[in-house]
């Protein structure tokens, strides 16, 4: 690892590299300049084509293949930048936006020049507030500079940046539901088709882009798709901004070849976990991802061996250590309430899942589990989200995925939970069961007055904001 | 010509029309649920219960290569080729998966909700949800708010389709209604002070599935159940919106709309929405009235039709003229038969149309397919909907008639200068609706220059006030006929109401005049008549007007040339068929009485 030479992270560490003139003196904006003076738009779209990179949004879809989704035809392009960084432990993109917002505008630049595009949109996380006013500068600088604006560098290319700061909502992540919300409505996910690359924001065609998929273009302008392809592991090429958090001794954001293993990301750049205690699962790339289990650390964070571990996929690479002494259920109990909360509510299976998810998991940790709730999560988990077809976006697969992963790996450990903690006044009452199940409610009132005798009063199935509000 | 395979079986579609999988499967009698689709709005596919299993048949070898996972049917389009299943296990599961979903935080209080009976979540409950679900936690308890003062929002009902939602953005493009707050704490709501106010705020009613948005009109007032439905047709405007006339016990307790699309789309307005209150009027004439002695009388219907017939034939016995007016609430058929009764008792007779009420200007909604659309819009084939500023359902069907019988249409301010001149000893004027015209000023105007007035009309009006012979007239809702709208469009509405004590439908007075004969005249009948009689109706030869009915012809008028080429388009009767959620009818697998 000690030949790789950092590429994203190289203005890190340098004074001033926030500012254009650093950025310059470091061999910025020439990516850019060669591609619009010199290069074709297609021949541009070709290169990063021929250099396999993927989105590092997540789902590391091939950024080439998808510019060449746009309509022939097309007579405007907008060009949005997912800067809705909002995956749990995940910094990287707010890292590249502050401290080089030119690397990312020159790799805005770049895209907008081979897609068309003459006015892009830079879609920020609302708390994202310094990385704005970065940006803000940096964009001032630029077109002060002649990098941004009409007519850059003679090439008669055009473009406008605009920043946009969102509202604060985990599903303005997710691309039409970004797009929804940079059109000024409620960030609701569209269906697909029609995709955005034919009808996007405004009714436009639309690319939308992650910022490290942007920051690493003008890497791949310069140096060439094979230099490209020579880092990482086959399928996945490429340097990576690998966050890791959680109990480690040192949380970092740190660059890296595609492929590297959990287990050295947490040992060798984050000190170890801490207080020296064992790993007992992690997370490998924001909680949507999964859970891999301390035996599957050795597993290549790459967007192809990672599936092997059962986990959904890579991520944003943002890999969260769980230490021995934390419960699974503790770590069920957090993401289901994140899901419950930052569901948008327009599908029913996510709307009704991630809540009951959430209640379920909310009184198993209470102490009212039953081991039959775990098979209900299960088949809940198994039926949720885009892969199964019941969702018009990823966020309920999100929600299932580390259900899926903890019960398949970690199963003994929450029906133990579930039998150690039990606590009398927060078990389900028969009243409640038998409503459920059907029984007609009197027999189940009768019922439970009988069995219950001096049981604590049932808790009531109707609360003006149904206890659950997280 | 597209085929297609829904569960093993091949059907062909019809040409023309680019069809979804829940329209095409409901053509070849498969019905995929749904809650959030709407044909008139854009597809979001967020209800999910519509999925199914999709796959395309290679059209070479044969092989059907299927999607891996579930896809919904609204969104699917019904291509040559394609491979439906709906009833496989999978499909079967998820049906009973988001049925309990959507069941979690629904109150399921039935009894007390007043879609009981056409509710989405009931209907597929029993047929494709489950008695029982595994829900044991605090149910989440939305709150209830009135969104209008006509229209209240039982949110814990709701199951978020936002259909009504798209409905303001879509086709009203008035945008009251949002979705606030997420998961499921997501909430309809309208901004503060910004109520559901628009002409036709009234069909998100209509559009919600469950009991969530309710009339406060109809709240609590009937189980729909108990309500006889009668196609009707709204007479409160030029535009003839086809609607649901719903009875029982002796009263209408609501018009819902019934899909056209080539009058009122799938939506009627408030104001006509509003207007089945006229047929439960307490101040209807209930009985016809002789004038004796300087006053009137009730008297038995049979004795006041002999009054009329005496004292016409009185005035035409000497020689004095006689006028009718015939008002354009009038249907085809009651006009024609009283322009015949007074051109028999005198061909002199001169036929005049009664005051045609105007009340501002045309209002048009007209979506579009992409202003404030979201979602995939390949579907929709946006139609406007018109509120005529002409408050009367057919003024264009009378003067057709009137054309006919005078060679002239002529309208009510010229009769009424001559009426004034005393020209005429007789006067009969046939109105059946509250019409301003005939008010205490015009009263004064005619009473002392007419020797004898007949008024047919529901209501007491100034003008019946003074009449000799008053005929209680049915109202819209009491008879049965046929009107024509603004676009010349020909439609029939059935009688919802038998008629009130003491009145008789018109078409029974002019035939009882006419001495048509025994029995009850049917409006059918003399509709075929009518068609033999008039060219323009021609197009109703028989007495059938199809389902979204016909175009009539343009009559030549005089002057123009009278071999015409000023023929209306040719009469193809529209097929198609009427679109309906199927909540709201009966299922027809259930074997039970058919209400539509």
């Amino acid at each position: 690892m000690s030949d790789f030479e950092p590429i994203l992270t190289r203005n890190w560490n340098v004074p001033d590299g926030d500012t254009l003139k650093v950025y310059e003196s470091r061999g910025g904006y020439q990516a850019s300049r060669k591609a619009l003076t010199t290069m074709d738009p297609d021949a541009v779209v070709g290169v990063v084509k021929d250099s396999e990179l993927r989105g590092r949004g997540g789902a590391g879809f091939p950024c080439g293949l998808k510019w060449t989704f746009l309509p022939k035809d097309r007579k405007e392009t907008l060009l949005c930048v997912n800067g809705d960084e909002s995956e749990p432990a995940t910094f990287n993109n707010r890292l590249l936006m502050e401290k080089d917002p030119h690397q990312f505008i020159e790799g805005i630049l770049i895209a907008c020049y081979a897609t068309r595009a003459s006015t892009a949109y830079v879609y920020l996380r609302f708390e994202y507030i310094k990385a704005y006013r970065i940006l803000e500068r940096a964009v001032a600088e630029a077109r002060a500079a002649g990098h941004l604006g009409k007519n850059i560098y003679g090439s008669g290319f055009n473009l406008e940046i605009w920043l946009h700061r969102g509202a604060g909502a985990y599903i303005c992540g997710e691309e039409t539901g970004l797009i929804e919300s940079l059109e000024g409505k409620r960030g609701w996910p569209r269906i697909k088709p029609p995709f955005p690359a034919i009808e996007g924001a405004f009714r436009k065609p639309t690319v939308v882009n992650n910022i490290e998929t942007l920051a690493c273009v003008p890497h791949i302008l310069e140096r060439g798709a094979a230099w490209f392809k020579s880092i990482g592991t086959p399928k996945s090429y490429g340097p990576k901004l690998y966050c890791v958090s959680g109990h480690v001794n040192k949380q970092v954001c740190v660059e890296l070849p595609l492929g590297v293993t959990a287990r050295e990301l947490i040992d060798v750049h984050a000190g170890g976990v801490w207080k020296g205690r064992k790993a007992k699962a992690a997370v490998p790339g924001g909680i949507s991802m999964g859970l891999l289990s301390a035996a599957e650390l050795d597993v290549k964070l790459d967007f192809e061996d990672i599936r092997k571990t059962g986990c959904l996929g890579l991520g944003t690479a943002a890999v969260t250590v769980l230490d021995d002494q934390t419960s699974i259920v503790d770590y069920l109990y957090n993401t289901s309430r994140f899901f419950a909360h930052e569901s948008c509510g327009q599908c029913t299976p996510c709307r009704e899942g991630t809540s009951w998810m959430y209640k379920t998991m909310k009184r198993i940790k209470s102490g009212g589990g039953r081991l039959e709730d775990l098979d209900i999560l299960q088949n809940m988990s198994n039926n949720l989200g885009i892969m199964p077809g019941t969702t018009i976006c990823g966020l309920a697969d999100g929600a299932a995925w580390p259900f899926k992963n903890a019960l398949a790996k970690f199963r003994p450990e929450i029906e133990e939970y579930i039998r150690t903690h039990q606590d009398p006044s927060r078990r389900i009452t028969p009243l409640q069961a038998a409503i459920a199940s059907g029984v007609s409610a009197d027999v189940a009132v009768r019922h439970s007055l009988t069995v219950l005798g001096s049981a604590p009063a049932p808790a009531a199935l109707h609360s003006a904001d149904g206890g659950n509000r997280p | 010509m597209a085929t297609i395979t829904i569960n093993g079986d091949a059907y062909t579609l019809p040409e023309g029309e680019k069809l979804n999988a829940i329209q095409a499967a409901k053509l070849c009698g498969v019905e995929i649920p749904y809650y959030c689709w709407h044909p008139a709005l854009s597809v979001v596919a967020n209800c999910r219960m519509c999925e199914i299993e999709v796959g395309a048949k290679d059209p070479a070898t044969g092989e059907i290569k299927m999607v891996p996972k579930l896809v919904p049917g609204c969104q699917t389009l019904a291509k040559d080729g394609v491979v439906i299943v709906t009833d496989s296990a999978k499909v079967q599961e998820h049906q009973r998966m988001i049925m309990e979903y959507l069941l979690l935080n629904h109150p399921l209080d039935c009894p007390v909700c007043d879609q009981a009976g056409e509710c989405g979540l009931q209907d597929y409950s029993y047929h494709f949800g489950q008695a029982t679900h595994r829900f044991v936690e605090e149910r989440t308890v939305n709150p209830r708010k009135d969104v209008s003062d006509a229209i209240q929002l039982n949110q814990d009902r709701c199951i978020m389709c936002t259909r009504c939602v798209r409905f303001t953005r879509e086709i009203t493009h008035t945008g009251e209604l949002h979705v606030m707050n997420r998961g499921n704490h997501a909430e309809i709501d309208v901004f503060p002070g910004v109520p559901v106010d628009n002409p036709l705020a009234g069909n998100v009613v209509d559009l919600c599935p469950v009991g969530a948005l309710l009339d406060k009109d109809f709240l609590h007032t009937q189980r729909v159940w108990f309500l006889s439905k009668h196609e009707s047709i709204c007479t409160r405007c030029a535009t003839g919106c086809n609607v649901s006339a719903e009875e029982n016990r002796g009263s209408l307790w609501r018009f819902k709309p019934r899909h056209n699309p080539h009058v009122n789309d799938y939506w009627i307005c408030d104001e006509g929405r509003a207007s089945y209150k006229e047929a439960n009027n307490p101040a209807l004439l209930a009985s016809m009235y002789v004038k004796k002695a300087g006053t009137p009388e009730p008297v038995a219907v049979d004795q006041a039709v002999a009054a009329t017939e005496r004292g016409l034939k009185d005035v035409v016995a000497r020689g004095g003229a006689v006028a009718g007016v015939l008002s354009p609430f009038l249907t085809v058929e009651e006009a024609y038969l009283m322009a015949r009764y007074l051109k028999s008792l005198s061909p002199q007779a001169v036929l005049a149309l009664g005051p045609v009420p105007v009340s501002g200007g045309d209002q048009t909604f007209a979506p579009d397919k992409t202003t404030g659309r979201t979602g995939d819009t390949s579907f929709v084939v946006p139609r406007p909907f018109t509120i005529r500023g002409e408050k009367c359902p057919n003024r264009i069907g009378v003067s057709e008639v009137l054309a006919h019988f005078e060679g002239e249409v002529i309208g009510w301010e010229s009769l009424l200068a001559r009426v004034q001149k005393g020209e005429f000893a007789a006067l009969y004027v046939a109105s059946d609706a509250l019409d301003p015209a005939f008010d205490e000023v015009a009263a004064g105007a005619i009473r002392p220059r007419v020797g004898f007035l007949v008024v047919q009309d529901t209501h007491a009006t100034p003008l019946a006030q003074v009449a000799d012979v008053v005929l209680a007239g049915a109202t819209f809702a009491e008879k049965a006929g046929s009107y024509v709208n603004a676009d010349r469009r020909l439609q029939y509405a059935e009688a919802a109401l038998p008629p009130r004590d003491g009145s008789l439908p018109d078409l029974d007075l002019f035939a009882i005049l006419l001495a048509r004969g025994a029995g009850p005249v049917r409006s059918r009948e003399v509709l075929a008549e009518v068609a033999e009689a008039i060219p323009a109706f021609g197009v109703a030869r028989g007495g059938v007007v199809p389902p979204f009915g016909v175009v009539i012809a343009t009559t030549p008028r005089e002057g123009a040339d009278a071999g015409g080429a000023a023929v209306g388009g040719p009469a193809v009767a529209e097929s198609g068929s009427r679109f309906s959620d199927p909540w709201t009818t009966v299922w027809r697998d259930h074997g039970g009485r058919k209400r539509i």
